[in-house]
């Protein structure tokens, strides 16, 4: 094992991803979905895995393979409706809830 | 290609079906004559694998070339041990995931729902605009 190798692309990619668009989004993913913040975490590892496996296997062709532009289109698109769901349907599904009633039975 | 975009549809489909299904539970206790019942109940499994499909895709699709994988192609090209330099990229990113993670759930403790609610459709907005300037710099 070169280990020397192992820290470099670990503090490469550690450097390169930190406050980058998929940790943004984990924070922003777990903070809404307070109920799963595992599956926010397992999502996010697995889809990074996969991501950087495919880096790997592919190699340099990558971009010529891989429609990235179509991908990150679509992955705005995602991130737009997970937005637009987060910002008016609670806000709706909220105004909908009945108000607790304030009735003190205290008399 | 159309494979994936029909995946997220579904996704997202099944997540507004879902929703749907915890507001007529919520304000219906049976099922309407007009209206199908839904033939999947929510349960927390199935939201569990909603909040992981839909965080795998939306991440994987913007991850797929970004710089994260375009500097472990080149690393795993230079240095002929593609393995290594997969573990070190690998072991990086589950460390930047779980500080993600990590601070939205430190936020969560912190803000009040509707701040933290308006605070992430935001921050999700901002993610989005700024894929699609990749898109447009690509």
């Amino acid at each position: 094992m070169d280990w020397h190798l192992l820290g470099l692309s670990f503090i490469t990619v550690f450097l390169a991803e930190l406050g980058d668009k998929s940790q943004l989004a984990a924070i922003a993913l777990s903070g809404s979905n307070c109920k799963y913040p595992r599956a926010v975490f397992l999502g996010t590892v697995a889809a990074l895995v996969l991501a950087s496996l495919i880096g790997v296997l592919v190699g340099e062709g990558t971009a010529q393979v891989l429609p990235t532009r179509l991908a990150k289109a679509i992955a705005a698109m995602g991130f737009a409706i997970l937005a637009i769901r987060l910002l008016w349907f609670n806000s709706e599904s909220e105004a909908l809830e009945p108000e607790p009633q304030k009735s003190p039975q205290s008399d | 290609m159309a494979l994936t975009e029909l995946s997220i549809l579904e996704l997202i489909n099944l997540q507004k079906a879902e929703t749907l299904v915890e507001e007529e539970s919520s304000v219906l206790e049976g099922p309407t004559p007009d209206r199908p019942l839904p033939s999947v109940t929510p349960n927390s499994r199935w939201s569990f694998w909603g909040v992981f499909g839909s965080t795998f895709v939306t991440i994987f699709l913007a991850e797929l070339g970004d710089k994260t994988q375009l500097a472990t192609l080149l690393m795993s090209a230079e240095s002929h041990a593609p393995w290594v330099v997969f573990t070190g990229a690998a072991s990086a990113l589950v460390a930047t995931s779980l500080i993600g993670v990590l601070v939205g759930r430190w936020l969560h403790t912190r803000l009040s729902p509707k701040t933290l609610e308006r605070a992430t459709g935001t921050l999700l907005l901002v993610i989005s605009a700024l894929l699609l300037l990749d898109v447009i710099r690509l």
